[in-house]
């Protein structure tokens, strides 16, 4: 079956996203061609769609994905994937800021690395990246789970409400309120699963672990001096 | 710039560095009344001669129907800059300079991109570099002159643009007034230009003063500092406030959206995203820099 083309250039998102969606309505993958680092491109896809998009993208790309496969072949800018529900958003180069803002469910796959903010708020789901998740990464998270194969940066974790944050490699620091945790093989053999679906396992991994400390979760004013950064 | 126009386009302004001349200085101004024109010229020439100054050539202007009029000057170098601005600036409510320098030219006016730059002919415009800013206001007044870039007073040849919020804005302004210093707005763009080129006053390098404006100045921001031949950026600790940059051997083009560098980089090419806290850089820009948004 032939592939249904978009071509985004300087035409207007309204119709570059309503042809994305005529080519989904009529069952066919989309390519889409000509990206130009464009914002908002690919919102709330339903299930079963398929989609490339042959570039880079701006802001929010795949974000509110109900269920569609969605990949990008070069960076996505802001919040790619944000409060997405289900489905999965490969992107194989760089993602910019906010990664997975907010996301409740799905998979985001990053083959480079993350900028800060990685998961910031996220409510469940699991984002995976090959390199490094950036400062700040799972910052007021509660629930899902981050999995950095090439180490993080500053702040990791920071402020974490539940779920958990996977590092392989070097952390630069922890944020507030999180620790790391001994994993038990059990919770690294089902890390590893996730990862095989993707060609990413490897039992050689030294991974840690880190959760909330939970100290946050019962904040008094008081103590505001043990929680201010500057 | 025109890519993103959706982050607010209430008014567009344009620092332009062209050959700089030997000696004097370009000025650009805003007199507020069209009506008065000759009037405040023939103020402003009285200003000139009464610091040693006086027009190289006579002065040219917009021919818009607008009340308010750019005017583009070239004058002798006043005997103190200082001392000259602070004195013309008595006047700003009939004559407001926007900038001055053997090089710079700020023009800007209220509207979009491709409005003001046709008024003011941007494109006719030959330079090494150049900054834009496309704003939205949030925190000060929408007029002709509150617009960006904002010269750093009376530094010559330096402007700035800057996306962001400085929180301790009221603390730096009246530390900065009881140095001497004079602010035509109130907005916290003007104060980070005039704050880095005092610091530079007193030795340090663009980068060191950009390193400590990181630490020592509150708030969530992005702004770019230009001189006659460096170009500099500081990004706060928190990382808020985005910036990406297309680098290349003999030219850069910065922007807060990678969109925007896209419409002059057409073709998928390596795009800089200045994504992480604290980050400050700065390039010489005796060489041709092709955009700056």
């Amino acid at each position: 079956m032939n592939d249904h083309e978009v071509i985004v250039a300087d035409r207007p998102l309204r119709e570059c996203n309503q042809d994305i969606r005529d080519g989904i309505d009529r069952g066919l993958a989309v390519r889409v061609i000509d990206t130009r680092s464009r914002h908002n491109l690919g919102i709330g896809l339903p299930s079963g769609a398929r989609i490339h998009f042959e570039g880079s993208v701006g802001y929010y790309c795949g974000g509110l994905n109900n269920g569609a496969s969605i990949r990008v072949s070069r960076n996505a800018g802001w919040a790619a994937g944000e409060a997405m529900a289900s489905g999965d958003i490969t992107i194989d180069g760089y993602a910019g800021v906010s990664l997975g803002a907010s996301m409740r469910g799905g998979l985001i796959h990053v083959k480079g690395d993350a900028g800060p903010r990685c998961g910031v708020a996220m409510k469940g789901g699991d984002i995976i990246v090959e390199g490094k998740i950036g400062y700040l990464s799972g910052f007021m998270a509660h629930a899902g789970r981050i999995i950095a194969l090439g180490g993080a940066d500053e702040a990791c974790a920071d402020s974490l409400w539940g779920g958990e944050v996977w590092v392989a490699g070097p952390i630069a620091s922890l944020g507030v309120d999180s620790k790391t945790e001994e994993p038990a093989d059990d919770e690294i053999q089902e890390i590893e699963t996730l990862l095989a679906t993707r060609g990413l396992d490897d039992a050689s991994r030294a991974w840690q672990k880190i959760v909330s400390a939970q100290r946050l979760w019962h904040f008094e004013s008081r103590d505001a001096s043990a929680w201010l950064m500057i | 710039m025109h890519a993103q126009r959706h982050r607010g386009a209430d008014s567009t302004g344009f620092a332009l560095y062209g050959e700089p001349l030997d000696t004097g200085y370009i000025v650009r101004a805003m007199v507020a009344h069209r009506h008065e024109l000759s009037q405040v010229l023939e103020l402003f020439l009285d200003l000139l001669r009464a610091h040693g100054s006086d027009f190289l050539a006579d002065p040219s202007w917009d021919e818009a129907t607008t009340d308010h009029v750019s005017v583009r000057m070239v004058i002798r170098e006043p005997n103190s800059l200082g001392d000259w601005i602070r004195q013309v600036d008595e006047h700003s409510d009939r004559i407001e300079v926007q900038s001055v320098g053997r090089s710079l030219e700020i023009v800007k006016d209220l509207g979009g991109a491709i409005e003001v730059a046709e008024k003011h002919r941007v494109h006719d415009f030959i330079g090494t570099h150049g900054l834009g800013h496309a704003r939205m206001a949030t925190e000060s007044e929408v007029s002709p002159t509150a617009s960006h870039p904002f010269w750093a007073r009376p530094f010559a040849d330096v402007a700035i643009v800057h996306n962001g919020q400085i929180t301790d804005y009221f603390t730096w302004r009246a530390r900065l007034e009881r140095k001497g210093y004079r602010f035509m707005t109130g907005n916290d763009s003007e104060l980070l230009a005039v704050w880095i080129s005092d610091r530079m006053s007193q030795g340090e390098t663009q980068d060191d003063a950009l390193i400590r404006s990181l630490t020592e100045i509150d708030g969530v921001f992005t702004f770019l500092y230009s001189t006659l031949d460096r170009l500099g950026f500081a990004k706060d600790r928190w990382a808020i406030k985005p910036l990406v940059a297309v680098i290349g051997e003999q030219s850069l083009s910065i922007a807060t959206e990678e969109q925007a560098v896209r419409t002059v980089h057409l073709d998928e090419i390596e795009v800089v995203n200045f994504d992480g806290p604290s980050l400050t850089r700065t390039w010489q820009t005796n060489v041709s820099l092709d955009r700056a948004a």
